[in-house]
C-alpha cells in the first residue's frame, strides 16, 4: 500500500462528524431522481406525469448518448416532474406505492462475467442505470465506454469530509466489492483504490484490496486530487472513476438483476452526531434531514455539493447532507474583535491558537474585493495550481494559459473559494472554465 | 435593535442609487461596513468560507505598524526637546511629538479619502481597505517638519497616479505609499533632505540633523566610530532614538511589526527574510571591498540592518502583496534583490543617501518579470492536461 500525504488542504478541525452508528430509516412517501448533480447531461424525459413506473422504469436519457438511462428507484406513479429556468429538468417525483414491482433484467452469476463480451457487460450496465456512475476526469462527465481508461479510481471517501465512512458500506458488502471491482478490472488494468487515514482503522478486512492511503486533509481522497498526485504522464490525465456507493451498486445490480434501491446517507450539524442513516435512493431532504431551523442552509456537501431546497430529493451521487446554521447579525465592529470564536487558516484571528472542533456558517464574513495577490488560494490547493492567475488569464478570455497553468487538474473542492480574503468566487470561475472548454471540446 | 445600525437603516435609502445621495452611495457603505461586518450569505459553493476578510486583513498590518507609529510620536518629540537642549520627560515627549505626527496623518488620510471616494462615486465600486494603510505608511516615511500641503500633494500623486489610474487596489504596480514619497523627494528634495530630520529645530545651533546614513568618517577614523561621535552607536540605531523618517528610525519596533505580519501570515516571510538575507549577504561583500574605510560600504551588515530606512521598507512597503511577486520563489528574488540594492545605492550612489525607497521601487517594476519566469518554470513542471 502507498501512502500519498500531500501537505496541502483543509486543516481545521470540523464539528458534526456523525456516528458511526447505523440506523434504517421509514419508507418514504416520495422518491425523486434530481438532475442536479448530474454534470454535463443534457437530460431528454420518458415519462409523464401520472403515468405509473416499476422500480427500474426509465425516466430520462441522456440526449448525447440515449444508452445512458436513470432508472425510477421506486415502484408508484410519476406525481411531478419539476423544471427549473429555462425548462431545465430539476426532479422527477414518484409517489410510492406500498410495494416494489422492480423490472427484471436478470443476474449474471460471479463466475459468468470472464465469459461476457466487453459490449454486452457496457450495455448491461447502461441499461441498468449504473454505466454512469463511472467518471471520467478531468470534467468529472460519464465514462466515455468507446476509450478504454489508463487508469481506474475507487475512492472509499465522499465529497464531503463527514460522507458515510467506507467501514460501514462495506462492512456486510465485502463480496459485491470484491465482485465490483473484478467487473472494473474487465475495463483497464490498473485500478487504485483510495482510503483516507482516518478511515483505514475500519477497513481491515479489505485492506488487501487498498492500494492508496491517502492523508486526512480534505480533499486529499477526492479522486482528481489523488491523480495529480500519482500521475506520471499526460495519457493518465483521462483516468475514470467511481466512489465506492456507487460500486456497491453496480456489483449489486448484475448481481441481482435489479435496479439497487437503498443508500446509505449521513447528515451532518453542528454538534449533532448523528447516525449513518440507509434510506432509499432519492430520499426526500426533509425525512433525511429531521428538524432544522428555518433560516439553516442545506448543502450536499460543504465545499463541493450544491444548495439543497428542502423540499426535493437527494441527488443521483450524493450521500451527505449539510446542514448549516443560520445567519447571525451583521457583528458590530466585527474586524477588530480578537475572534476566539472565528476559524481561519490564517492566523488573523485568535482561534488559531485553540485546538478545537469548529463550526462554519454558511456565510461569506466580508465582501467581495479586488485579487490583492496575497496566494492565499495557492498555499491552499491541493493540486498545487496558482488560482489567483488562471482566474486572471480566464478573465482576459487567454483558455491556453489557463490551460498551461494546469487548470484542467482543479479538483473543484472549492478551497480556493474558502480561503480568499477578497471573497472572490474562484472556483466558480475556474469550474465555467472547465465547463466551457468541455463543452468546446465536446462540439 | 442597536442604535447606530438604525441610523443607518434610515439613511440606506437616502444613499441608494435612487436616493438623493446616491453618488455618495460608496461613502455611506464603508462607513456602514467599518461599523457593523457585512456576511452576506453564500450563494455559490464552498457554503462555508474563511473568517479572513480585507477589513481584518488590513487590519492587521495597521495593528503591526503601531510600535512604529507610537514610538514616532516619542521620538519626534524626543529629538526636538533635544535640539532645544530640554529634557523632556516621556509624556511630555510623546505629546510634543504627537503634536507634530497627528496633523501629517490627518491630512494624509483625509486628502487620501478624498480621491478615494470620488473615485469609487464615479467607477461605481466599493471603497477598498488598502487605502488605510498607505494613508498611514506615507506619514511615517516622511520627516517631521514636512510642510502639510507637501503631504497633501504626495498622497494625492500617489493614490491617484500611483494606483487609481492603473484601476485601482489590486491593479497598481507600484506600491501607492511609495510613489508618494518618492514624488515629493524628488519634488521637493529641500524638504526632504539635510537639515529636515528634527522637528521644531529651526533656528537652533549646532544642530546637523543628519540621518546616520548622510555620515562619512573623515580624519582616518573607522565610520562606526564616527557615528558613535555623532549619536548613531548602534544601540541608538537599534531601539531608534535618532533623526530620522517619523517612522523609520527604531529597528526594534520595525522588527516587532515584521513579527506581527510574519506571525499572522499577512505580510509574507519569503519578502523580509530574502530582503534581510540580500542585505546581509551584499553588505558582508562591500565590507570585504577593499579601499572603502570610512564609508559605509565599511559598516558591515548590523550597521546596515539598523540605520535607515530598510527595516521599515521591507517589512511594510515591500509586503504589500499587490506589488510584490504572486508567486513564491519570485517572493523570495524579490526580497533579496531589494535588500542587495539597498546597500548598492547607499554604497555606489553619493546623490541618494536612502537606497530602500528606489530599490523596492525598482524591483516592484520587475515583480511581473519574475512572477512570468516563475511561471515559466512552473508550467514546465508540471505534467501537461490540456
Amino acid at each position: 500500500m502507498e501512502t500519498l500525504a500531500p501537505s496541502k488542504g483543509f486543516k481545521l478541525k470540523l464539528a458534526g462528524k456523525p456516528d458511526t452508528s447505523v440506523i434504517r430509516l421509514a419508507r418514504p412517501a416520495t422518491v425523486g431522481v434530481s438532475a442536479q448533480d448530474i454534470p454535463h447531461i443534457r437530460p431528454k424525459l420518458l415519462v409523464k406525469e401520472k403515468e405509473a413506473v416499476k422500480t427500474g422504469t426509465p425516466l430520462f436519457f441522456d440526449k448525447r448518448d440515449p444508452a445512458i438511462q436513470y432508472l425510477s428507484p421506486g415502484t408508484g406513479t410519476v406525481k411531478q416532474i419539476r423544471f427549473g429556468a429555462r425548462r431545465r429538468l430539476l426532479e422527477v417525483v414518484i409517489a410510492l406505492d406500498s410495494m416494489d414491482d422492480f423490472v427484471e433484467f436478470g443476474p449474471l452469476p460471479s463466475a459468468d462475467l470472464v465469459h461476457l463480451p466487453d459490449q454486452e457487460l457496457i450495455d448491461r450496465l447502461k441499461q441498468g442505470g449504473v454505466w454512469q456512475s463511472l467518471r471520467q476526469l478531468p470534467a468529472r462527465d460519464t465514462a466515455d465506454s468507446g476509450t478504454a481508461p489508463p487508469l481506474i479510481i475507487v475512492c472509499l471517501n465522499g465529497n464531503d469530509l463527514f460522507s458515510p465512512h467506507p467501514g460501514r458500506l462495506l462492512e456486510d458488502n465485502i463480496p459485491q466489492f470484491e465482485f465490483g471491482l473484478a467487473v472494473l478490472k474487465r475495463f483497464c488494468d490498473r485500478i487504485i483504490v483510495a482510503a483516507r487515514t482516518s478511515s483505514m482503522e475500519q477497513l481491515n478486512p479489505v485492506r488487501h484490496l487498498i492500494t492508496h492511503q491517502v492523508s486526512d486533509s480534505y480533499p486529499a481522497w477526492d479522486p482528481g486530487a489523488i491523480l495529480y498526485h500519482i500521475k506520471e504522464k499526460a495519457e493518465e490525465n483521462t483516468a475514470w472513476f467511481i466512489h465506492v456507493q456507487d460500486l456497491l451498486h453496480l456489483a449489486r445490480f448484475l448481481k441481482t438483476g435489479r435496479y439497487p434501491v437503498e443508500t446509505m446517507v449521513t447528515v451532518t450539524r453542528g454538534e449533532d452526531k448523528k447516525p449513518h442513516m440507509i434510506a432509499r435512493r432519492g430520499a426526500p431532504i426533509r425525512l433525511l434531514a429531521g428538524n432544522f431551523s428555518a433560516g439553516s442552509l442545506i448543502t450536499s456537501g460543504r465545499f463541493n455539493g450544491r444548495k439543497v431546497d428542502p423540499d426535493t430529493h437527494l441527488g443521483f451521487f450524493e450521500n451527505t447532507l449539510n446542514i448549516l446554521p443560520d445567519t447571525p447579525e451583521d457583528e458590530m465592529f466585527g474586524f477588530l474583535r480578537p475572534g476566539l470564536n472565528k476559524p481561519t487558516v490564517s492566523r488573523a484571528f485568535l482561534s488559531c491558537l485553540t485546538d478545537r472542533e469548529v463550526q462554519l456558517d454558511g456565510t461569506l464574513h466580508g465582501e467581495e474585493r479586488a485579487c490583492i495577490n496575497c496566494s492565499y488560494c495557492e498555499d491552499i490547493c491541493p493540486v498545487d495550481l496558482m488560482p489567483s492567475f488562471i482566474m486572471k488569464a480566464l478573465h482576459g478570455d487567454d483558455i491556453e494559459e489557463a490551460l498551461e497553468l494546469g487548470l484542467l487538474d482543479c479538483c473543484r473542492c472549492g478551497l480556493c473559494s474558502f480561503t480568499c480574503p477578497s471573497k472572490i468566487e474562484l472556483t466558480r470561475i475556474l469550474s465555467q472554465g472547465m465547463d466551457t472548454h468541455h463543452k468546446d471540446k465536446q462540439g | 435593535m442597536n442604535p447606530i445600525k438604525k441610523i443607518f437603516d434610515l439613511l440606506e435609502y437616502d444613499f441608494s442609487d435612487a436616493g438623493k445621495f446616491g453618488k455618495l452611495g460608496p461613502l455611506f457603505d464603508a462607513t456602514k461596513t467599518f461599523f457593523f461586518l457585512p456576511s452576506p450569505k453564500t450563494r455559490l459553493g464552498p457554503f462555508i468560507r474563511d473568517h479572513l476578510d480585507l477589513k481584518r486583513y488590513m487590519s492587521v498590518v495597521l495593528l503591526s505598524l503601531m510600535p512604529v507609529l507610537f514610538f514616532g510620536m516619542y521620538n519626534t518629540g524626543y529629538q526636538s526637546g533635544l535640539a532645544r537642549g530640554e529634557s523632556l520627560d516621556f509624556w511630555s515627549a510623546f505629546l510634543s511629538g504627537a503634536w507634530v505626527v497627528l496633523p501629517i496623518i490627518i491630512v494624509s488620510y483625509g486628502v487620501g479619502f478624498f480621491w478615494e471616494i470620488l473615485f469609487a462615486a464615479i467607477r461605481r465600486h466599493p471603497i477598498s481597505e488598502g487605502f488605510l494603510v498607505t494613508g498611514m505608511l506615507f506619514p511615517l516615511t516622511l520627516p517631521p517638519t514636512i510642510p502639510l500641503w507637501q503631504v497633501a500633494l504626495g498622497i494625492s500623486f500617489g493614490v491617484v497616479i500611483g494606483k487609481e489610474i492603473f484601476g485601482g487596489t489590486g491593479r497598481n504596480i507600484l506600491n501607492p505609499a511609495l510613489t508618494a514619497r518618492a514624488f515629493v523627494f524628488f519634488s521637493y528634495p529641500v524638504t526632504m533632505s539635510g537639515n529636515v530630520w528634527v522637528a521644531g529645530a529651526t533656528g537652533v545651533d549646532g544642530i546637523t540633523g543628519a540621518t546616520a546614513l548622510a555620515v562619512t568618517a573623515d580624519g582616518g577614523s573607522s565610520l562606526t566610530a564616527t557615528l558613535a561621535d555623532q549619536g548613531f552607536s548602534l544601540p541608538h540605531l537599534f531601539f531608534g532614538l535618532v533623526p530620522g523618517s517619523i517612522g523609520e528610525t527604531s529597528a526594534l519596533c520595525c522588527l516587532i511589526g515584521a513579527a506581527i505580519l510574519m506571525i499572522t501570515r499577512i505580510g509574507n516571510y519569503r519578502i523580509i527574510l530574502g530582503g534581510i538575507a540580500g542585505l546581509i549577504l551584499t553588505a558582508l561583500l562591500t565590507w570585504l571591498l577593499p579601499g572603502t574605510y570610512g564609508t559605509w560600504a565599511d559598516a558591515g551588515p548590523i550597521y546596515h540592518l539598523c540605520a535607515g530606512g530598510f527595516l521599515f521598507g521591507i517589512s511594510f512597503m515591500a509586503t504589500d502583496p499587490v506589488s510584490a511577486p504572486g508567486t513564491n520563489p519570485g517572493r523570495w528574488i524579490f526580497g533579496f534583490l531589494i535588500g542587495f540594492l539597498t546597500v548598492i545605492l547607499r554604497v555606489a550612489n553619493p546623490a541618494f543617501a536612502e537606497g530602500v525607497m528606489l530599490a523596492i521601487l525598482f524591483m516592484n517594476v520587475f515583480a511581473p518579470l519574475l512572477d512570468h519566469l516563475v511561471m515559466k518554470h512552473r508550467i514546465s513542471k508540471r505534467i501537461p492536461n490540456v
